[in-house]
């Protein structure tokens, strides 16, 4: 049968990391091809190459036989490859229509044609078994019905290489099945789709062939129906946990932190668990399980309607993230250029923001006193920079996550929330922040990680919790803890 | 009906004509052909600037600099009328210079990727800086204002006033231009979506510098407008007439935020603040508490646009993996 696509060899490096080493995919007309992989396996950098974002350092794409050309989002649209995201990026304030054609607005003349092109956007939708009214704006559109508008315009474009991205993870399950119900349609008319999901019963009910990533490489490719949930489970984890993580031998003390039967209203639901002194309790799940979500509720981030956090043995007040300070707790969000750090600001400056007044004298900063501290921490923790009144902006990124770090332990916590501690950073930063994060522990810092890398989570962590869909479905102690049944328990496999 | 409900300009022109019958009850000189003539008259300007604040506000960007483009652009078109020069040739010099400042706004902004605010109060005070050393306390009087332009400036044309038809065909124009051409929806979707715009491919830099270069060029149009109005020219014309502007969009339903608005409902805004004006003074509120209206109108507006916009919050917790 005739090829659609074909990757081979794919080869990209960013930096210090090789996103994907030899990378291939094949697809065929008519089939709908699972794309699987953990965190960090190199799908995205894949479809972001699809995309036209990324252009390969080695090996090949060809489209229908001849040579693909990433040159942007545009370029691929063109040469019939659409990508959609997990959230698509439509313009809120234009139409749908408008959003179907944006850049190629159906004209007479030089003038738009809009009834054409309402009539036109009409007839893809209803072609989808979805009919929105093109005419109105996209602002406010549900998740899944701007995956709609996008597959549209993916279809006005006679797009034959539809790939989606997580499309499910924020849908419902009348959305999900909604969805499911176009891409057999689309598979009817001859189109080869790319469905990246991390639910593996959702693969199995909908994909035709599955294609396994694990680090930048394709280990695998088969049809579904040769396969099941345990063997695309070995395949994706199939390797040993390295010594990257040293993890050190703490004395697990008191328990310090105890959460009670806590819920939020379309997040997360009757959750309960114990972080112990000098303990590294990790958080596994997938993205949108909710699980940042229930640390924002503990530091008092967010409202939860029912149950209760304890800290130390006081019941802590909702809503309260200055008091939780207070108390000894301290929240590393995930996001550290957004919410970590100020960008622009000095090292010292973003070290020093979380004990301003214990640097403080009359009310006045003392410059000393804030540089004093500031060297401290940078040296404790092997910070590379060339002066601390650098803006933090100019660090790598592992350095800027070792600056939030010292900005929040410097307060001496009793308890650490830490969110992908090593998200983005590069191996080396990695495992110098696993060793400090067990340094910490062993002191008697009671550690809450939460973390999308599997060998991090089994590798740093005294006891593994899971959550799906904003539900603790699993918990293990570290001996008991594998990747098979992380996995399963996230993905919601059968066992 | 279903589609009439859904302009965004409608709500702004009921309150308009609302506003204006009230006022007209309680003073029945504003209700006749001379006191619509002293409100179209009155607003021409702005209505004519709205044009120009409009093609930029919908790219989420601002340009404040329009005020003194318009003031040295009327100078330039009286020192040269004065001068002997013709009106063509002058209104020419005109146009030039205010393209020129909205080229330079335009470069800065599209391609150095300055912010707008900063770039355009940087040209505010240097094109008027410019402008006080070049006139100095020269003064451009009205005998000195070409004919054609005084001439517009105190007739009509089936009882509205020439320098208001000027602005409202320029309005029919821009507003043409921004809903039916291609490269004005690219506007919109700038405006609306950066990181979108880019990806679909529109061409965000260009698009960026022509639109604030015609800014330019209209605020240079604007000057002859501007000396035809106030039948002279000098130093400190046009001064602060920008925020006025500003404030026509924003009333008028161009949101600061970007991607929404016409140059119409702009217009209406301009007539609505310039009713207030005029109603109040008929009533004989001081001066101050036009302001104060002005100034409570303008919140109520930006204070309605962000309900309007407020996204869910529900959307931006669930991020794309990996």
């Amino acid at each position: 049968m005739e090829k659609v696509l074909e990757i081979r060899g794919a080869a990209k490096r960013f930096g210090g990391v090789q996103a994907l080493v030899d990378a291939n995919l094949t697809l065929y007309p008519r089939e709908i091809h699972a794309l699987l992989g953990e965190n960090g396996a190199g799908k995205s950098t894949l479809l972001k190459t699809l995309a036209g974002v990324h252009k390969l350092d080695a090996g090949s794409i060809t489209l229908f036989g001849k040579e693909f050309i990433a040159n942007g989002t545009r370029g691929s649209l063109e040469q019939g490859i659409a990508v959609i995201y997990q959230e698509p990026n439509l313009f809120p304030d234009l139409t749908l229509a408008e959003n179907v054609f944006i850049g190629r607005q159906l004209t007479h003349g030089k003038t738009v044609a809009w009834k054409e092109m309402a009539e036109q956007s009409a007839a893809l939708f209803k072609r989808l078994g979805v009919p929105l009214d093109p005419s109105r704006r996209a602002r406010g559109l549900s998740i899944a019905d701007q995956q709609i508008v996008e597959i549209a315009k993916a279809l006005s474009l006679s797009a034959k290489v539809i790939v989606m991205d997580e499309p499910t993870a924020a849908l419902s399950a009348n959305e999900t099945e909604r969805l499911f119900g176009v891409a057999r349609s689309l598979r009817e008319e001859g189109a080869a789709l790319v469905f990246v999901s991390h639910r593996l019963d959702e693969v199995m009910a909908l994909c035709d062939r599955v294609t396994i990533m694990r680090d930048g490489a394709t280990v695998a490719t088969a049809p579904i129906a040769e396969v099941d949930t345990d063997k695309i489970v070995k395949w994706m984890v199939g390797r040993e946990l390295s010594d990257l993580f040293p993890k050190m031998k703490a004395n697990i003390g008191e328990t310090i932190l105890k959460v009670e039967n806590i819920s939020r209203e379309g997040q997360f639901e009757d959750i309960s668990f114990e972080v112990k002194a000098g303990e590294i309790v990790g958080i596994a799940g997938l993205v949108g399980s909710g699980r940042s979500e229930v640390i924002r509720a503990i530091f008092g981030i967010d409202n939860y309607e029912k149950g209760s956090v304890t800290f130390l043995g006081k019941k802590m007040k909702k809503n309260r993230p200055n008091q939780a300070m207070q108390d000894g707790i301290a929240l590393v969000p995930e996001d550290r250029r957004q919410q970590g750090l100020f960008m622009p600001v000095s090292i010292t400056r973003n070290t020093s923001i979380t004990l301003l007044k214990g640097v403080s004298k009359f009310g006045l900063l003392r410059k000393a006193s804030e540089t004093g501290i500031t060297a401290e921490w940078s040296k404790k923790m092997q910070l590379k920079f060339n002066s601390l009144e650098d803006s933090v902006d100019r660090l790598s990124g592992g350095n800027q996550q070792k600056v939030v770090l010292a900005k929040w332990l410097s307060t001496k916590p009793k308890l650490l929330i830490i969110d992908e501690p090593t998200r983005g950073i590069d191996v080396g930063t990695k495992s110098e922040v696993h060793r400090f994060l067990s340094q910490e522990a062993t002191k008697g810092l009671g550690i809450l990680m939460i973390s999308s890398e599997l060998p991090e989570v089994l590798g740093m962590s005294d006891r593994v919790l899971v959550m799906r869909e904003g539900r603790l479905v699993a918990h293990f102690n570290a001996d008991q803890a594998n990747p098979e049944n992380v996995i399963a328990a996230a993905s919601g496999a059968s066992k | 009906m279903r589609n009439l409900l859904r302009i965004r300009e409608l709500p702004i022109a009921v309150v308009l004509v609302a506003f204006f019958s009230i006022a007209a009850l309680g003073n029945h000189q504003l209700f006749s052909f001379s006191g619509l003539h002293d409100l179209l008259f009155g607003s021409s300007i702005i209505c004519l600037l709205v044009s120009a604040e409009t093609l930029i506000i919908v790219m989420k960007h601002i340009d404040l600099s329009i005020g003194s483009t318009i003031g040295f652009a009327s100078y330039i078109i009286g020192k040269n009328a004065s001068n002997g020069h013709g009106l063509l040739y002058c209104l020419l010099l005109g146009i030039i210079f205010g393209l020129a400042v909205g080229a330079v706004n335009g470069l800065l902004v599209a391609y150095f990727k300055l912010p707008s605010l900063v770039v355009t109060l940087g040209t505010l005070y240097l094109v008027r800086g410019l402008f006080n050393q070049v006139a100095g306390g020269d003064f451009i009087n009205s005998d000195k204002v070409p004919h054609v332009l005084s001439f517009m400036a105190s007739h009509t044309f089936a009882k509205i006033p020439y320098l208001f038809i000027v602005a409202f065909v320029l309005a029919l124009i821009v507003g043409f231009y921004m809903r039916n051409f291609r490269s004005g929806r690219d506007l919109y979707a700038i405006g609306s979506n950066l990181p979108a715009a880019y990806l679909a491919g529109i061409k965000v830099e260009k698009r960026t510098f022509w639109a604030f270069t015609a800014a330019g060029g209209i605020a240079g149009l604007g000057g002859a407008l501007l000396i035809a109005r106030f039948g002279q020219a000098q130093a400190n014309s046009g001064l602060g007439i920008e925020l006025g502007v500003v404030a026509a969009c924003v009333v008028g339903g161009v949101a600061i935020a970007g991607g929404i608005g016409t140059v119409f409902g702009a217009i209406i805004g301009a007539l609505l603040l310039q009713t207030i004006v005029l109603a109040l003074g008929a009533l004989g509120v001081s001066q101050f508490w036009q302001g104060v209206v002005n100034g409570a109108l303008l919140i109520a507006a930006i204070s309605l646009d962000k309900v309007l916009s407020s996204r869910s919050q529900r959307t931006q917790i669930m991020r794309v993996s990996e």
